[in-house]
């Protein structure tokens, strides 16, 4: 998959990260815990022209604002009937249409249901901007692709955009990072994105059934695209959530900066989201002892991690400019002079950049640790709830 | 507590405190009756205000009129535009008066070398007889190989062969630490290591403070260098300030001394048997206590740039003892080394009081 940015760091730095990082517990360069996440600052409604807006900082100074705009569109129809198309289950749709046809009337009602529920993924159109990279570079449009995936994966989203049969809100996702990427900028974004969303809020529909909308012109009575549970003021489900999660040796470390992303041996794009099946006849069981949510996974990507791009480190025993002064056969490697490019067998202290895939088991305990009940997603959506978004 | 999210507040502290108000009443009270033009730039009002943070109360961007009075003088971070007497800012930044001088000092600066001063460089391009180094300046920094120890010797002379094998001394990424050799009309610095405590960085933790204005960061000071006691049972520390804001923090290796010793050599060959491991890129083991207060170190470094405060030898020291103190008063202990966010603020805080 497409790479995050080229870091530039020695082979000493590096070895001394890899090191540090592997120590149980790893000790980080900021001094966090594994789980831990950058401090940050948040607020929302910063763009008076959106429907949602957020901006979420860094201490660093790396800075992300999203605004969300919603526009009224028509449903697109085909000529002979009430059917919905998407590019995404176009093929899907055509199938059982010709099913359809072949089973003939019966199947008229399941496919109204359809209709009544369905959305489809063009109605959300969401553009990444990194500052210093083009549009189409190929980081910006996978950081694009992976948020807008997190969004449509389970098609809950859409759904929330249908006005009637044949109307439907367009949505802008606009992301824009202020500062420059200063570390893999996945979380800063997708934290951000989640925030503009709770925030959101659509005009309050006053026009009933099938015909053309017509919406309430007060504000203040519009209602948020996620509902508010009028009792508790909580959100009842909530926007997704993407988290960057990397391996290093057997630790397991959460929202990883530029400089542990350089020594990652794997990094992967976790996305989760609330599971809004399972969630009812769970708080009954569980009857509120255990405070965590069902999470629901949407997506997992793998990045590409810098660490296999970085210069492997010289042992002193190879290196030509290493003991001059000793003479200690240094004649073998004189002749070598480009035994800096050489891949040699581990030494201690020695940067060695991590080769072959990611295994199996490192892979299912990244995600296992995401989704553990009462863990770290869960405390993410959190406090990102506890945000004003009034 | 896995994450932290705090309402939003102002990334700068506010200005150092040659206050707005008295130099209001300077100006009015003054001689001449010289007046900054505020008001009519639109500006938010001079007068103190609690409402307002004083850091908007007399900045200026480029290309803003500070005053059309001929009897100020002009100072760094101003122009006067030909045929007039306006003078005029060329940074964005807070208005500074000293007497009749009127300068804007930057918000957010990038290092200007000096000739002396000591940096902390990182090699960012390798060529035929030089390397290019990113010291966080306006420009790259060059560091020609002529200005290096050379293996074998200092009096060695610069051969074929060296320049041949020029990426086995430095390459791409490494981190230097180099003293500012000469200047270049354009501001462009030349480099050198050819001393004992220069050369390349190993075993330790980089951390990049440069670029943040408002008296905060590295200063230029007596020492920049220096080895420290670790607590909690981690080994000694070496801190290499560089003046350009980026700093080394490293586990202390006794090198000198050590290979006198194996190779009963005499002080006089000192200089050969240095060099050896200078361009090594290999760490010595280290111990992870040791590790954690290296860790702890760069905290402190990072949180008192956070805070707006600055970084010389007796903020870090003291900052460092002060963080050690607070990890002991924790849940913790000693393995508990985050100096970020709130804590970084309690940090400074404490730093300040003293």
């Amino acid at each position: 998959m497409a790479s995050s940015q080229h870091v530039l760091l020695s082979p000493a730095e590096l070895s001394y990260l890899h090191s540090s990082l592997s120590l149980t517990p790893p000790l980080r360069p900021d001094g966090r815990s594994p789980t831990q996440y950058r401090p940050l600052s948040a607020e929302t409604g910063i763009l008076p022209g959106t429907n949602g807006s957020a901006r979420i900082c860094f201490a660093d100074g790396t800075e992300a604002i999203v605004g969300v705009k919603a526009e009224v569109e028509k449903t697109k129809r085909r000529w002979d009937d009430d059917t919905i198309f998407s590019e995404n289950n176009h093929h899907q749709q055509q199938q059982q249409q010709q099913q359809q046809q072949q089973e003939g009337e019966e199947e008229n009602e399941g496919r109204n249901n359809n209709d009544e529920e369905g959305g489809s993924s063009d109605w959300v159109e969401l553009t990444v901007e990194i500052p210093g990279y083009r549009d189409d570079d190929s980081g910006t449009v996978f950081l694009g692709q992976m948020l807008s995936e997190a969004l449509l994966a389970d098609g809950g989203f859409v759904k929330r955009l249908r006005i009637n049969r044949r109307f439907h809100w367009k949505l802008f996702l606009d992301i824009l990072l202020i500062s420059p990427p200063l570390s893999y900028p996945l979380p800063l974004l997708s934290l951000t994105t989640h925030l503009a969303l709770l925030a959101t809020r659509l005009p309050k529909l006053k026009s009933e059934g099938d015909e053309d909308p017509f919406f309430d012109d007060d504000w203040a009575a519009a209602p948020y695209l996620y509902a508010r549970d009028p009792a508790t003021k909580r959100v009842a489900e909530r926007p997704p959530v993407t988290l960057l999660v990397m391996a290093v040796g057997g630790n397991i470390i959460f929202d990883p900066s530029k400089e542990e992303l350089a020594v990652a041996d794997v990094v992967l794009a976790v996305s989760v989201g609330d599971d809004a099946q399972g969630k009812g006849e769970d708080r009954m069981d569980v009857d509120g002892s255990n405070p965590g949510r069902n999470l629901k996974l949407l997506s997992i990507r793998t990045v590409d991690p810098p660490s296999r791009l970085t210069p492997p480190g010289v042992a002193n025993a190879a290196n030509s400019a290493y003991g001059h002064a000793q003479v200690v056969n240094t004649g073998a490697n004189q002749k070598m002079p480009e035994a800096r490019q050489t891949e040699s067998e581990a030494v201690e202290g020695v940067w060695k950049p991590p080769r072959g895939g990611a295994k199996a088991v490192v892979m299912g305990a990244l995600v296992q640790k995401v989704l553990v009940r009462g863990g770290v997603a869960d405390e993410v959506l959190d406090a990102l709830e506890g945000v004003d978004t009034s | 507590m896995p994450i932290t999210i705090l309402p939003p507040k102002f990334s700068h502290p506010p200005p150092p405190p040659q206050d707005i108000s008295d130099s209001d009443s300077d100006l009015s009270s003054d001689d001449g009756g010289a007046h900054l033009d505020f008001a009519s730039l639109g500006l938010p009002n001079r007068k103190p205000n609690p409402a307002n943070n004083p850091l908007f109360t007399n900045l200026v961007t480029p290309g803003t009129l500070i005053t059309p009075d001929p009897q100020w003088m002009r100072g760094h971070g101003t122009y006067i535009p030909p045929h007039t007497t306006h003078i005029t800012s060329s940074l964005a930044g807070i208005i500074t008066r000293t007497n009749k001088l009127i300068s804007v000092s930057p918000l957010r600066a990038r290092y200007t070398p000096e000739v002396g001063d000591l940096v902390v460089g990182r090699i960012v391009e390798v060529q035929a007889k030089r390397w290019r180094v990113d010291v966080g300046s306006v420009q790259l920094a060059s560091l020609p190989l002529s200005a290096i120890n050379l293996p074998g010797g200092i009096l060695r002379k610069r051969t074929e062969t060296d320049e041949l094998q020029i990426r086995t001394f430095f390459a791409e990424g490494d981190l230097v630490v180099a003293e500012v050799q000469q200047l270049f009309q354009d501001g462009g610095a030349v480099l050198h290591t050819r001393s004992l405590k220069y050369g390349k960085l190993r075993n330790g933790l980089f951390a990049a403070v440069s670029g943040v204005g408002g008296g905060s960061g590295v200063v230029r000071s007596r020492r920049q260098v220096w080895t420290m006691e670790g607590q909690n049972g981690g080994g000694k520390m070496d801190v290499i300030l560089g003046v350009n804001g980026y700093v080394w923090i490293s586990k202390h290796v006794e090198q000198v001394a050590k290979e006198l010793e194996q190779k009963h050599m005499g002080i006089t060959n000192m200089e050969e048997n240095v060099s050896a491991g200078v361009y090594s890129s290999q760490n010595d083991p280290i111990d992870s206590d040791t590790m954690r207060e290296i860790t702890r170190l760069r905290g402190v470094v990072t949180a008192l740039v956070e805070n707006g405060c600055r970084v010389d030898e007796d903020m870090v020291i003291r900052g460092y003892a002060e963080a050690c103190e607070m990890a002991m008063l924790s849940e913790t202990g000693p393995e508990d080394i985050y100096l970020g966010g709130q804590r970084g603020e309690e940090l400074t805080r404490a730093l300040r009081g003293n």
